[in-house]
């Protein structure tokens, strides 16, 4: 198990690199529109988690239990709670620093980071933000498959997104009492989870 | 979670474009992020070093650059042109460190970018990463004035994770310095460059 400042390093970016990748990103952008920019941050999340080597657990406590102390591929970048046993919040998005070191060095985030979730919100699901959800919602999937608890594959559904400056992104009104019931979490429950934290998801087995 | 996600990539980039295909990309994206930092001007080298520890420059995303204001480096009429700067931790070591306890181990791609930079640009790379580091600090110099004059960036010296260093002959040579005095600054840091006025008139070794 990482100790707490090595689990603190996973979890901060490199803002040096998130910026060069974003402005990077853009480039791409320019070239191949935002649907050529919304399957390279796929590509590339996808890519990420098949490095990272496969899990399996016998019970749901045990794959809880790597969850919250960032043992699994899921949780390497990001630190989460459960308020229920299929639940996860991410309290902080690991794109955060990065982010505000674009905003300090470079201006404001280039309006394309929106349009291409914009594109994702439409041809993949539609609860992204902007880049950077793409590509967390995309590893967070592509993570999920390789896991197996008690021989069955782990699903993950996005419930809500939150982004630094406040703005919130909930799935449809007619995917979220689904989504909430599987969830165990009422929708006040969701708001208040929502007033401090990044993201709202949900695990689970079929 | 950005920097992991980009190392996965470029086992798959060196296999597809080559390992020159790799560093003609972090070749761009070091330009492209020195270009849309933008210019600075500074009235003189003490504003500039100021500057520098205040993090202010286009040099600081790297983090903390220190000056090493006790070697500057001096043209023919023995006038300041410039000083050493170095860091005391590469910029990616906490990259190479979250791809250790996250994905397992660096690509091998890491080890066949460097040593192809190394032999076909410049003989200083100890990771692939150095590629960005060059090409960025020689791109963001450009960007900026002291006293009207441009500036350009050297690359000096260079120390790996694994305690691998390398100094540049070439550079080292340009400035007249001796290689043994940078051999004793990679025991505190691990990345030595200098930066100068461009196009002034420097002593021979």
């Amino acid at each position: 198990m990482a100790t707490e400042p090595m689990r603190e390093k996973l979890i901060e970016s490199n803002p040096f690199v998130d910026v060069a990748t974003h402005l990077f990103l853009e480039d791409i952008a320019d070239k191949q529109g935002a649907s050529g920019l919304n399957n390279y941050l796929m590509s590339l999340a996808t890519n990420l988690a098949k490095s990272m080597p496969e899990e399996e657990y016998d019970t749901w406590d045990e794959f809880l239990e790597a969850l919250k102390n960032g043992n699994s591929i899921l949780t390497a970048f990001e630190e989460v709670f459960m308020p229920t046993k299929n639940c996860v919040v991410t309290r902080r998005s690991p794109f955060e620093r990065g982010w505000q070191e674009y905003v300090k060095r470079v201006g404001s985030f280039s309006r394309i980071h929106e349009e291409v979730a914009e594109y994702y919100n439409s041809a993949v699901k539609p609860t992204a933000i902007n880049s950077l959800h793409i590509i967390h919602q995309t590893f967070r999937a592509a993570a999920a498959e390789r896991i197996t608890v008690g021989g069955k594959r782990v699903r993950y559904a996005q419930i809500a997104t939150v982004w630094t400056d406040g703005e919130k992104k909930i799935v449809p009104d007619e995917w979220l009492p689904v989504l909430l019931a599987k969830a165990g979490i009422s929708r006040t429950e969701l708001n208040m989870l929502l007033r401090n934290n990044a993201d709202v998801w949900l695990l689970y087995t079929d | 979670m950005l920097d992991v996600a980009l190392v996965s990539l470029i086992q798959d980039m060196s296999e597809k474009a080559g390992v020159d295909g790799t560093i003609q990309y972090w070749q761009r994206v070091g330009e492209n992020l020195a270009r849309r930092i933008g210019k600075e001007a500074y009235m003189g080298w003490p504003s500039f070093n100021v500057a520098l520890r205040e993090g202010r420059t286009g040099f600081s995303i790297e983090g903390d650059v220190i000056p090493l204001t006790d070697l500057a480096i001096t043209d023919v009429d023995g006038d300041v042109v410039g000083y050493i700067y170095a860091l005391r931790q590469c910029v990616f070591v906490p990259t190479i460190l979250r791809v250790r306890y996250s994905v397992g181990e660096l690509p091998r791609a890491d080890r066949a970018v460097a040593e192809e930079y190394n032999n076909s640009v410049h003989d200083i790379a100890v990771c692939n990463f150095c590629v960005i580091h060059e090409k960025f600090r020689e791109e963001v110099a450009k960007n900026i004035t002291i006293a009207g004059q441009h500036l350009e960036s050297l690359l000096l010296a260079t120390r790996g994770f694994t305690g691998e260093t390398k100094i540049s002959e070439r550079n080292l040579k340009k400035l007249g310095i001796n290689p043994e005095h940078v051999r004793s600054l990679l025991r505190n840091y691990e990345c030595v460059y200098a930066i100068l006025m461009k196009g002034v008139k420097l002593k021979e070794a």
